[in-house]
């Protein structure tokens, strides 16, 4: 499938996404959401205690955690943990619950390219299904420049490989005001802008899926009952 | 509840609870907060809206936030000096007074250990104080509240718990023409249930944990297969 695409010439379209929530018992809430190939699991716990040090009278803590498919979490994850965090610290309505911790693992179960941008989107999720307070809800795309200076959006692994330029943007739910930049590599400040606006108009179709994703959760019909009766008992 | 429901997502602006803000008070529920004069959800979820003015977000949050008031069940955790410590499952564990309890005096002592189940009251709650519970009413009787002996424990979502206690729900007047049992409830989303054997039991429990995601309209036809689940 990714032969096909990389053939093609601009490829201004997300690869599809997918959700299931809850697949864990134990979370406040939990997502596993894919965008084409690559697969992640976010959970979000909280309110919950928080350490004396770590307490804060004005509000939560945020703690985020970002865990590779295989092995200890690298330099390469903290700088993730740190872009993921940074954007839900300003989502997050932290003065709703003073003297408390807000937590979100992220687990990569796959990585086929944007991760960052799909970490992101998860953590969104997550953050919406474990009905904490936040300001606005979140989506984060993924664009690069290719060899031949074309603009891929949500490009696939093997496309990155050979890349000028590649970027992840963060956009806001209800002004649309970008929440995250990360670009690396040579590009032109028109290049940049023009990206921006794909990026921009490709992170109103991720909060229609949040939407109608969240729709169909809250008036879910009969069908899903049998997936959440063989959830292990807790007591 | 149609499976295409309409549903608010934070930051939106809730338009239609500000129009009715303009004629009267209202009170802003969960998921909804105030921003200068524009009413703003901070959660997903379906709005909902009870008579005359109360508005909230619903949503199937797993985690109990403690408000005065509310009936839940709790675990004892630890003996502090003249409280326990109780964990209810909110953010911060919750206490109750040795004196909290029917006819306790400071000889008279209640006898808890670690691991004993409460059925109490929320007392206080606020985001800035750990919540306190009590054992009595106002006229310092018990009630229905106190130490639940034996009996089977699970935690469930904060909707079941929340929607088995509503006064229209079938679901406990349909069990119990099954079998005779005895249930607590709490609010922050645990469940005790007894019935006269162990099988009986987990039957009880294995059935209203089918409740789980049902919307209004499956309650009946789940609950008119009870029996069944129960023989089984």
């Amino acid at each position: 499938m990714s032969k096909k695409a990389a053939t093609n010439a601009a490829k201004d379209k997300l690869r599809e996404m997918q959700c299931k929530f809850n697949p864990l018992s134990r979370s406040d809430g939990s997502v596993m959401y894919s965008q084409g190939a690559t697969v992640v699991i976010a959970a979000v716990l909280g309110p919950i205690e928080v350490k004396t040090q770590n307490l804060s009278i004005e509000g939560s803590y945020l703690e985020c955690n970002y865990r590779p498919k295989a092995g200890l979490p690298q330099v390469k994850e903290r700088i993730r943990e740190a872009a993921i965090r940074d954007v839900l610290e300003l989502a997050l309505l932290s003065e709703a619950y003073p003297r408390s911790k807000m937590s979100l693992q992220v687990q990569e179960l796959e990585d086929r390219g944007s991760t960052d941008a799909c970490a992101l989107n998860s953590a969104c999720l997550a953050l919406l299904i474990g009905g904490l307070p936040l300001k606005y809800s979140f989506a984060a795309v993924h664009c690069i420049i290719n060899e031949q200076g074309e603009f891929v959006l949500d490009p696939e692994l093997n496309e990155t490989l050979r890349q000028q330029a590649s970027f992840t943007f963060a956009f806001d739910s209800v002004d649309g005001n970008l929440l995250l930049v990360q670009t690396k590599g040579a590009f032109k400040i028109a290049q940049f802008n023009d990206i921006e606006c794909i990026c921009r108009a490709a992170s109103a179709q991720i909060f229609d899926f949040y939407r109608s994703n969240l729709a169909k959760y809250h008036g879910r019909s009969a069908e899903n009952d049998s997936s959440s009766t063989d959830l292990p008992m807790e007591t | 509840m149609s499976a295409n429901t309409s549903i608010v997502m934070p930051g939106e602006r809730v338009t239609s609870v500000e129009d009715v803000a303009k004629g009267k008070r209202i009170i802003l529920g969960p998921g909804l907060r105030r921003v200068d004069d524009k009413v703003v959800a901070s959660k997903a979820g379906p709005l909902r809206h009870k008579e005359p003015n109360t508005f909230w977000v619903d949503s199937y949050q797993r985690r109990y936030v403690p408000a005065r008031g509310d009936l839940i069940i709790g675990i004892v955790k630890a003996r502090a000096g003249d409280m326990y410590r109780v964990d209810i499952g909110s953010a911060d564990t919750a206490s109750i007074s040795y004196l909290a309890f029917e006819a306790a005096t400071k000889k008279n002592r209640p006898d808890l250990n670690p691991g004993d189940l409460l059925y109490a009251r929320v007392l206080n709650a606020n985001a800035d104080i750990e919540p306190e519970l009590v054992c009595v009413n106002s006229n310092g009787k018990h009630g229905k509240l106190g130490v639940l002996q034996d009996g089977f424990f699970f935690k469930c979502s904060l909707n079941l718990g929340r929607l088995l206690l509503r006064d229209s729900c079938p679901a406990l007047a349909a069990i119990k023409d099954e079998l005779p049992y005895e249930i607590a409830v709490g609010v922050n989303g645990r469940i005790w249930v007894k019935a006269h054997s162990t099988r009986e039991t987990v039957g009880l429990a294995n059935a209203i944990m089918t409740l789980e995601h049902a919307g209004y309209a499956e309650i009946d036809k789940i609950c008119g297969n009870l029996g069944s689940v129960l023989q089984a």
